[in-house]
């Protein structure tokens, strides 16, 4: 059974780097070492999006059962999506789960990854906060969102308020990740942030 | 994108070295150009023909191939074990269109020998479905069902007795007609009319089966 697996690797490997998509530099696939069960991937954030111009980085385990089951995927880049987890980088989309086909592959599970970041599904969240937010007052996730980007992924979108406010949290001695996290949960009010950090 | 460069030339060439047929890397085009050109040609068409033929599961060519009813080609043993994993909710895995075991038509390839595949532990692919042809009616069965359609009350008669009396000999035919059919209204014993009858019969019947092919 792993059999199957190791070959269907290799060839979906060969797929995506022949792919127009890796070519434009918009998807890639890395094997960890020479074992196909480990692999590290990454997706160029699409344009028009808060995500535009970053690049994301993804862990993709290979389950022993694949193409019969589906690859783990999560984020190993930090996202303020409504459908990842802004802590663990957990994914939420239905192929990754029960719609799973045998027939699908790792391009099609990194370009759906792309789509997602394109069209969130605040309905049906990963992270509650981030998707209140992206319901609630979307301008702000956007913003927050293209931060995220910027800081993590590569972005080139530049925020001095975001930054100003990040500063502040930074002087108190609070560690720079937790002061976004904070921040960005508690919609950059500060004082709403800094209650959260130190209750 | 600079954690790029690594990646991309490294693959292909490894990837593609196995494989003969396949297009080696971007090189060969310089030598010459109008035979490359063929020659690429004649590699893209392998490459498709191949790949049109591969297992939508294990991307590999179909061993013990089965198409679904959606058109999708599959290794038996690759689809069954799909199959055997979601036993409640059975959907093609390229189109998820509903299937199942009864549903996939096996393709018998020539010269094929099923056994010399090794990951073959699942039962045995369906078999094909195979529907018997109407049985053949004999030609006059089929006339004397013309008849009855066409040529109504009058006809009858005639056509029933036709039906006995062509494959079998005149006589035999006549007492079958006698005895089996509804409408003998003949006494036995006549047998110079009845030859005669028989004769007049056969000949409508002929004319009517010339009839029935002309119209």
């Amino acid at each position: 059974m792993s059999n199957i697996a190791a070959q269907r690797i290799q060839r979906e490997f060969n797929e995506v780097i022949k792919s127009d998509e890796a070519q434009k530099f918009s998807i890639k696939l890395e094997m960890d070492g020479s074992d196909f069960r480990h692999i590290n991937g990454e997706i160029a954030g699409p344009p028009d999006t808060p995500y535009e111009s970053g690049n994301f980085k993804l862990e993709i385990k290979i389950p022993d059962t694949y193409p019969f089951n589906p690859p783990k995927v999560k984020f190993l880049t930090k996202i303020w999506h409504p459908n990842v987890s802004s802590v663990t980088g957990a994914i939420c989309l239905d192929i990754l789960k029960d719609q799973w086909a045998a027939a699908m592959t790792l391009r099609v599970v990194l370009l759906s990854l792309q789509a997602l970041l394109a069209a969130a599904e605040p309905d049906d969240p990963q992270d509650a906060v981030v998707a209140n937010q992206y319901k609630e007052n979307r301008a702000l996730f956007t913003s927050t969102a293209r931060y995220w980007t910027t800081v993590h992924a590569g972005g080139k979108q530049l925020n001095p308020d975001f930054d100003k406010k990040i500063h502040t949290l930074l002087d108190l001695g609070v560690e720079k990740h937790q002061a976004l996290v904070a921040l960005s949960a508690c919609d950059w009010n500060l004082d709403r942030a800094l209650e959260q950090i130190f209750s | 994108m600079a954690t790029n460069e690594p990646l991309n030339p490294a693959r292909p060439v490894e990837s593609e070295s196995p494989g003969g047929a396949e297009p080696g890397p971007s090189k060969k085009p310089d030598k010459d150009s109008k035979d490359d050109k063929g020659g690429n040609e004649k590699k893209d068409d392998q490459e498709k023909s191949s790949g049109s033929f591969e297992c939508n599961i294990c991307l590999d060519t179909a061993k013990d191939a089965v198409v679904s009813v959606c058109g999708h080609l599959f290794c038996w043993p690759c689809l069954h074990q799909w199959l055997e994993l979601r036993p409640n909710n059975k959907t093609c895995p390229v189109c998820k269109a509903a299937i199942s075991r009864d549903k996939v038509i096996p393709l018998y390839g020539r010269g094929a020998d099923s056994s010399s595949d090794p990951r073959n532990k699942a039962p045995p692919r369906p078999a094909g479905q195979r529907t018997e042809p109407e049985p053949q009616h004999s030609f006059m069965n089929g006339f004397g069902f013309g008849g009855d359609g066409a040529g109504g009350a009058g006809g009858n008669f005639q056509f029933h007795f036709g039906i006995g009396a062509f494959p079998f000999g005149f006589f035999t035919l006549m007492n079958n007609g006698l005895n089996l059919g509804n409408n003998a209204q003949m006494p036995p014993g006549q047998s110079e009319d009845d030859v005669f009858l028989s004769r007049v019969f056969m000949g409508m019947a002929i004319f009517f089966v010339l009839w029935l092919i002309f119209i």
